[in-house]
């Protein structure tokens, strides 16, 4: 008995609430079992340029790197609307199985982020609405970061806004560099003076501390900091489509024989050999090593001692940046599009970008408001809205298959490449290949 | 049997007294039935239903391709690399829990203040949660912020570094949120063997090993069988350690079984059906290593 | 005192060298209480300590507590929750082993051997590939996204040993107690509770007390299971605090979340030590 009122009373609160709503849901999605949406197919959303401010309650997920960011503006956000939204943090490594199991049963919240490499997936599976029709409405849309448009863009339609950029970043601690007779206003302009950088560092022979760090067993640590350098190249990692890779290219080939040069001579913080991630920058932080890519949003942890900030170069001189972050949309399951959308927009508008994410020293991600009063106080974010523009967001859809997971073929080759046998790259790039074309 | 010497008329009766209490067992049992069935053997066909399907992460059940996910979980590089290794910790961790569950359980027997202190000291750590505990020797095991950080360091040695060592390190973790669960379970068994079979060992002049032997190790069969179920089962399942301390590395050398299912699932393929697939032979498994334990330790007069 | 005091100085150098001669013993027991002890009194310790990277920095103090407080909905909250779904899922325990195992030990009904297979069964699944399933049925009885939905779930994770137990502490009370209580008038529900209750009481103790450490400690059923970061649990808290930006950890944050975690453990352990090893003593392990 009490089985059979407690499994109609949903269904029946549900259905009313679509009514209610004045929805038509194809198919009757509130009493058919099976999860739906499957191929790729979304809805569209239609809201005025702004979306709605009634009042509504909206629930927003982001992984804990994020945090910080999503609570400023969610608070700057409530603070200044009608609508509230309700966030919610979930751990790093757990997120793709949080939105796992709750895409699976129609349950997603209304706006979610997602890491910007996941991001084309998640969209080609159809878990977020198309939103064309709103951006394209945004008289700033050209301004937009192009790359995590890009990637949450299929068959032309898009799904996705940046919420927060984090770029990689050459950082260098200037009182190590001062110690080690470098000079420290000058930034490393290729990969072979990054090497002789550490290394001059490396030979100040201080106890615990090293030229520079990495993390040689997390494979989203090496993608942030190691794709840049090929890029700086004028060469790519991927081909268009993201199916195949090519780390044959002598760009490569010249970021890994760097690391594995530096690794030989003992220049790198040890225990950046098992490091898989969760420290993988704390040695810079605590001013125990001398240079090394690092993400920009931890610009601010870098207390104690000063800190010069350049892109990422590559061999043969230019710099580029991994335009990493999240990319937020709308959900599938979202029944309040028109009011997520509200807080989509306010996102994109100089209040959020300026007045919010750019107050506490975050990149903005409208190239027109990159120059901002907050910027100007410090030339270290200058340089990083300026890196931002040179920099690249791979798009595929394995990507975390390929790269991120632990024990990727990506992993495999590196690990291989740079403190292991050192043999045959095309085989193990073919195996990287392999994983991107499925 | 019994019921030739009852007469006639009251068979019916009893037969309904019996279905009677039969009825009331069953009302005693209705929650838990209720809780098996609901949210674990529903759970279960799914996963099967899972195992036989097509099924993404996102993107839900696509249809029946039985039996492309077994062959899919079982052709996957990882996947007898996986088995090697958690059979391997699982004999090294049931082998040190059983052994230090004993030692520790003959060593504080006898009851006096420093022994129960010393009791106290082994079972405070199966207080912990295992994840809380894995969080800990996170922390103790770090290069950078632990205790002996500057030793390891300067001896050169990565506590989670290299596949030896971070297999170790998990079963260090493990002995000592362990060892104190195994010691009490010992002890209770321990507790089952008569006092009078001790002393008439002791009068018929046997050495205490042999008393060991002869004694205390045949009566301990049941307590061995229990103990050995318990840290096999548990060993192949393991995941919370290995997850929160090596996420399957250096280099996929510590990657258990469940961890598989669960990368299967949520870390790159994304696919519910292989992991579903992996979860039946598991449980199959499991099923059978059970069977067969428990078979060989039942005493031959027990049939 | 006094007994050492007054025996013959030869009896005290000889107890004296019976202690010495047990030096090793107690040199060698002791480095085991050490190794026991030491990781929870360190952690404890540096939980309070400067270290770089944490919001204790410089000093002794409770910086890492103070950001355990600050948390999202701050410290107590998570408390409040962890409480409310450990107290569900330890009373639900109790209900369902208490009747389970009278059932098992005192009936015999049809399919009682498929049902007891069945429970041990759960301990033989993986319980990450459950969770899928779980979610979607707990979200079909509108119990997704609820703590009630999550102890159901701890719940049905202990039936296995807490069946086990409470079966055995049943069964190693002499049957002969049910026939005399019976001639006195008692029916099955009266019996339980005037009788056989208080004989199995250590045993539910120690039943009550795995299943406040296990649903205590839980992090992956709330992950999956709850959606509202104002519903979470500790463990929760405290795993999504570890990893900052870029998954940085935050060591002092991660220390302090493991002592608020253990603390309460450690204490109920010690407080019901003494009843948690006799129901283990009576009788529940055979085999």
């Amino acid at each position: 008995m009490i089985q059979i009122t407690s499994r109609r009373a949903p269904v029946l609160r549900r259905a009313a609430a679509v009514v209610a709503a004045g929805a038509l849901v194809p198919g009757l999605a509130a009493c058919s079992d099976s999860p739906t949406n499957a191929g790729g197919a979304t809805a569209s959303v239609k809201a005025g340029t702004d979306g709605t401010d009634d009042g509504s309650r909206i629930t927003l997920w982001t992984r804990a790197p994020l945090e910080k960011q999503a609570k400023l503006l969610v608070s700057a956000y409530n603070a200044s609307h009608e609508n509230q939204v309700a966030l919610t943090v979930v751990p790093n490594d757990d997120y793709v199985a949080k939105v796992g199991a709750a895409a699976g049963s129609n349950s997603l919240p209304d706006l979610f982020a997602a890491d910007i490499v996941y991001v084309p997936n998640f969209v080609k599976q159809g878990l977020f609405q198309d939103i064309s029709a709103n951006i394209d409405a945004l008289s700033y849309k050209d301004e937009i970061n192009k790359g995590h448009l890009t990637a949450g863009t299929a068959d032309g339609k898009e799904h996705v806004l940046p919420f927060v950029l984090d770029l990689s970043v050459m950082m260098w601690n200037k009182d190590l560099f001062k110690e080690a007779g470098l000079d420290p206003d000058k930034a490393p302009t290729t990969l072979a003076e990054f090497a002789s950088d550490a290394k001059k560092v490396q030979g100040l022979n201080k106890s615990g501390t090293y030229g520079t760090a990495t993390g040689l067993n997390c494979g989203g640590c090496e993608v942030f900091t190691w794709f840049p350098s090929v890029w700086a190249d004028g060469e790519s990692v991927m081909n268009e489509a993201g199916t195949e890779a090519n780390f044959t290219s002598d760009s490569a080939k010249a970021v890994f024989s760097t690391w594995r040069d530096l690794w030989k001579s003992g220049a790198v913080l040890p225990s950046s050999k098992n490091e898989a991630g969760p420290t993988w920058t704390a040695g810079f932080t605590d001013g125990k090593v001398g240079i090394m890519p690092y993400p920009a949003t931890l610009l601010s942890s870098t207390t104690g001692f000063d800190v010069g900030v350049a892109g990422i170069p590559g061999s043969k001189g230019g710099e580029s940046t991994f335009v990493g972050g999240d990319g937020i949309g709308v959900s599938k399951d979202s029944k309040k599009a028109a009011q997520a959308w509200n807080f989509l927009s306010w996102l994109m508008s100089e209040k959020a970008q300026v007045g919010v994410l750019a107050k506490d020293n975050d990149v903005v991600s409208r190239g027109d408001l990159a120059n901002n009063e907050y910027s100007q106080k410090d030339d270290r974010l200058v340089k990083i809205n300026e890196v931002a523009a040179k920099g690249q967001t791979p798009v595929s859809l394995n990507f975390q298959q390929a790269y991120n997971a632990p024990g990727s073929p990506w992993l495999s080759l590196t690990r291989d490449q740079v403190i292991g046998s050192a043999g045959d790259l095309s085989k193990q790039n073919a195996a990287i290949t392999a994983i991107l074309g499925q | 049997m019994t019921t030739s010497t009852v007469p006639q008329a009251v068979r019916p009766m009893m037969r309904r007294r019996r279905r009677q209490k039969a009825a009331v067992g069953w009302l005693y049992a209705a929650p838990m039935t209720l809780i098996v069935v609901g949210l674990f053997v529903l759970p279960l066909l799914l996963v099967l239903q899972m195992s036989a399907s097509n099924w993404p992460l996102f993107g839900g059940n696509q249809g029946v391709n039985f039996p492309q996910n077994f062959v899919r979980a079982v052709s996957s590089p990882r996947f007898v690399p996986a088995i090697v290794f958690t059979v391997q910790y699982t004999v090294i961790a049931t082998v040190l829990l059983l052994l230090l569950g004993l030692g520790l359980a003959l060593l504080v027997q006898e009851s006096s203040r420093w022994k129960g202190f010393l009791r106290t000291a082994i079972l405070v750590p199966s207080a912990l949660g295992l994840a809380s505990a894995s969080l800990l020797f996170y922390v103790l095991y770090s290069p950078l912020v632990g205790p002996f950080a500057g030793l390891t360091n300067s001896l050169g040695i990565d506590l989670l570094g290299t596949p030896v060592s971070a297999l170790w390190s998990t079963v260090f973790l493990i002995v000592w949120r362990f060892s104190g669960f195994y010691m009490l379970l010992m002890l209770v068994g321990l507790q089952g063997v008569p006092e009078e079979l001790y002393e008439a060992a002791r009068t018929d002049g046997a050495t205490s090993w042999q008393i060991f032997r002869g004694v205390t190790l045949p009566l301990l069969r049941p307590t061995l069988a229990l103990t050995s179920v318990l840290a096999i089962t548990g060993s192949l399942l393991a995941f919370d350690q290995f997850y929160i301390l090596t996420k399957g590395g250096p280099d996929n050398s510590t990657l258990t079984v469940v961890q598989l299912i669960y990368n299967s699932a949520f870390q790159g393929q994304n696919d519910l059906g292989v992991a579903g697939a992996l979860s039946v032979i598991v449980l199959i498994a499991l099923v059978i290593i059970n069977a067969i334990q428990l078979k060989a330790f039942r005493a031959p007069d027990e049939e | 005192m006094t007994a050492i005091a007054s025996r013959a100085p030869r009896e005290v150098s000889l107890a004296r060298a019976r202690h010495l001669k047990r030096l090793p013993y107690y040199v060698a027991t002791a480095a085991i209480a050490v190794v026991f002890l030491y990781p929870m009194v360190w952690t404890l310790i540096s939980s309070f300590s400067p270290q770089p990277g944490t919001n204790q920095t410089a000093g002794w103090g409770i910086g890492n507590y103070l950001t355990l407080q600050r948390y999202q909905d701050g410290i107590v909250q998570y408390f409040l929750n962890s409480l409310l779904e450990t107290g569900i899922c330890v009373v639900l325990t109790l209900v369902v082993s208490l009747f389970g195992g009278y059932a098992f030990a005192r009936f015999s009904f049809p399919g009682k051997r498929i049902l007891f297979g069945a429970t041990l069964a759960i301990l033989m699944v993986p319980y990450a590939s459950l969770l899928i399933p779980l979610y979607v049925l707990l979200n079909r009885v509108s119990l997704g996204n609820s703590l009630i939905g999550v102890a159901l779930v701890l719940t049905m994770l202990q039936l296995p040993f807490s069946i086990f137990m409470m079966r055995n502490a049943f069964e190693s009370i002499p049957p002969e107690l049910d026939e005399a209580a019976e001639i006195d008038g008692c029916n099955s529900f009266t019996l339980l509770f005037r009788v056989l209750l208080p004989a199995v009481k250590p045993g539910m103790i120690t039943v009550g007390l795995f299943a406040f450490l296990a649903a205590w400690n839980d992090f992956l059923a709330p992950l999956i299971l709850l959606n509202d970061s104002t519903k979470a649990t500790l463990p929760l808290a405290v795993a999504n605090l570890r990893g900052q930006v870029q998954g940085v950890v935050d060591y002092g944050a991660t220390e302090a979340g493991v002592v608020v975690l253990a603390l309460p453990c450690v204490a109920l352990f010690l407080i019901l030590q003494r009843h948690y090893v006799r129901g283990f003593l009576s009788g529940a392990f055979k085999g």
